[in-house]
């Protein structure tokens, strides 16, 4: 009897130590090492307004000269006494800063404090039921004690524990961002993050910029499709025909069923005045049946474009670009 | 209610001339158009979009912001980012500390505090 109950405390001790598992999880960075970053600057935040003094605080270490105050305006919500995550992103946006999402670990966070990048997160201070729903930036790491630094609230310098800075960020779904420069990457944003990051930022920058900054995701992952095609667009939107031209031809040869990659390859080409070369390459595209509705339109209406432009040059020339 | 039905059906009107015109114009594919037609799991039409634009514009204006900055602000989200508030702005998290905090849910974690379940103000 007394082996039996003894058995089931150990059980009930076991389950208790599963439940609480998520709290307790990765106490500390795989390969600690203590990093501080005390030249970052500090916002101390006014009543309910941590969005607007946590993103003042990443966007001027990035080099910006904007502060608190000025941010409010376009993240706060009054009647939420709060701002929205989106919220956050779109403003870092429109100050031309490239707001990158980068994976919930303490490693990951370590490797951005290491590569000198201050990590924007939220936190849950309440409970699941009771969220208190705050952010802060990441600034330090202390391996000694195993605690986190950050610039949070109204203290500049706010310590908190392992286990206690855990709770709060896993509370919150590990979110954590790092905003950066056009032409600079986060240092552990994967590949998919990026495209994502640069594709929602595009329309906020400069032709040059835009191009800069995914020159820069495509020098790093030289063999994502959807990078290179990002990045021929942009060379071309920036005037840059025949380095576009080389990207797209490079990728076709890559995954010749980039469908989006053919047609704006003929578009570039009709422009150049190289019809027939354009229509080479759309025959091509148009060979292939895994395109949706939408491409298989775009494409038959390059194709339109390029029959009408073949009919008014009937003699075949030497394109240029090709 | 009549005049908001029927500003709301011109508005939709206005929008699909305008985007059935503009398809019509270039058959360059941009990466955001690619990247949302391609890799996003839901395909969402150019009039879904500018209507959930619209919509969540005016879920910022009725959350106390300006109708100026409520358009600048909506201009810089992504289509993701534009469909997620329209569905659920209200309840998604709103990022505020703990300066301010007041009545019932103050009690409620001050007496978490002091039993050690939370260690909310300690980072005030």
């Amino acid at each position: 009897m007394h082996r039996w109950l003894h058995r089931l405390s150990l059980v009930l001790c076991c389950t208790a130590l599963v439940a609480c598992a998520p709290w307790l999880a990765p106490a500390s960075p795989s390969q600690p090492r203590s990093i501080e970053l005390s030249e970052v600057p500090f916002f101390p935040q006014a009543k309910y307004q941590c969005g607007p003094a946590a993103l003042a605080t990443v966007l001027n270490f990035s080099g910006l000269d904007v502060d608190s105050e000025t941010l409010e305006s376009a993240v706060y919500l009054p009647k939420r006494e709060g701002s929205l995550q989106a919220e956050l992103l779109a403003a870092s946006r429109r100050h031309e800063r490239i707001p990158y999402r980068i994976p919930g670990t303490l490693d990951a966070l370590q490797q951005e404090l290491l590569a000198g990048n201050p990590v924007l997160i939220m936190q849950n201070l309440g409970i699941d039921v009771l969220p208190r729903w705050h952010y802060a930036v990441v600034v330090g790491y202390q391996a000694e004690h195993n605690s986190w630094v950050l610039r949070s609230g109204t203290k500049q310098r706010s310590i908190e524990s392992a286990a206690s800075f855990w709770r709060r960020w896993s509370k919150a779904g590990n979110w954590a961002l790092v905003t950066k420069p056009a032409g600079e990457l986060a240092a552990t944003v994967e590949p998919r993050a990026a495209l994502q990051a640069l594709a929602d930022v595009e329309s906020m920058l400069s032709a040059q910029q835009a191009q800069r900054a995914w020159e820069a995701a495509l020098l790093r992952w030289p063999e994502e499709a959807d990078l290179q095609f990002a990045t021929a667009n942009a060379r071309r939107r920036r005037g840059l025909i025949a380095d576009a031209a080389a990207l797209y031809r490079q990728l076709i040869k890559q995954q010749p069923d980039h469908l989006a990659a053919h047609n704006n390859y003929a578009d570039l080409l009709l422009e150049a005045g190289c019809p027939y070369q354009a229509e080479l390459t759309l025959n091509a595209a148009l060979e292939y049946e895994n395109s949706t509705a939408l491409m298989s339109a775009t494409l038959h209406k390059t194709a339109e474009e390029v029959q009408a432009a073949l009919q008014q040059k009937p003699a075949e020339t030497d394109c240029p670009i090709n | 209610m009549y005049t908001a039905r029927a500003i709301m059906l011109f508005k939709a009107l206005i929008l699909i001339c305008a985007t059935t015109f503009s398809t019509a114009q270039a058959a360059v594919i941009s990466t955001s158009e690619y990247i949302v037609n391609e890799t996003q799991s839901s395909h969402l039409s150019n009039v879904e979009r500018l209507l959930a634009r619209d919509d969540v514009q005016q879920q910022l204006v009725a959350m106390g912001v300006s109708p100026e900055e409520a358009l600048a602000r909506v201009a810089a989200l992504s289509p993701s980012e534009l469909q997620l508030l329209s569905q659920r702005a209200q309840e998604m998290p709103a990022g505020s500390g703990v300066l301010g905090l007041i009545g019932a849910v103050f009690v409620v974690l001050l007496v978490l505090e002091l039993v050690g379940v939370t260690n909310v103000f300690n980072s005030i």
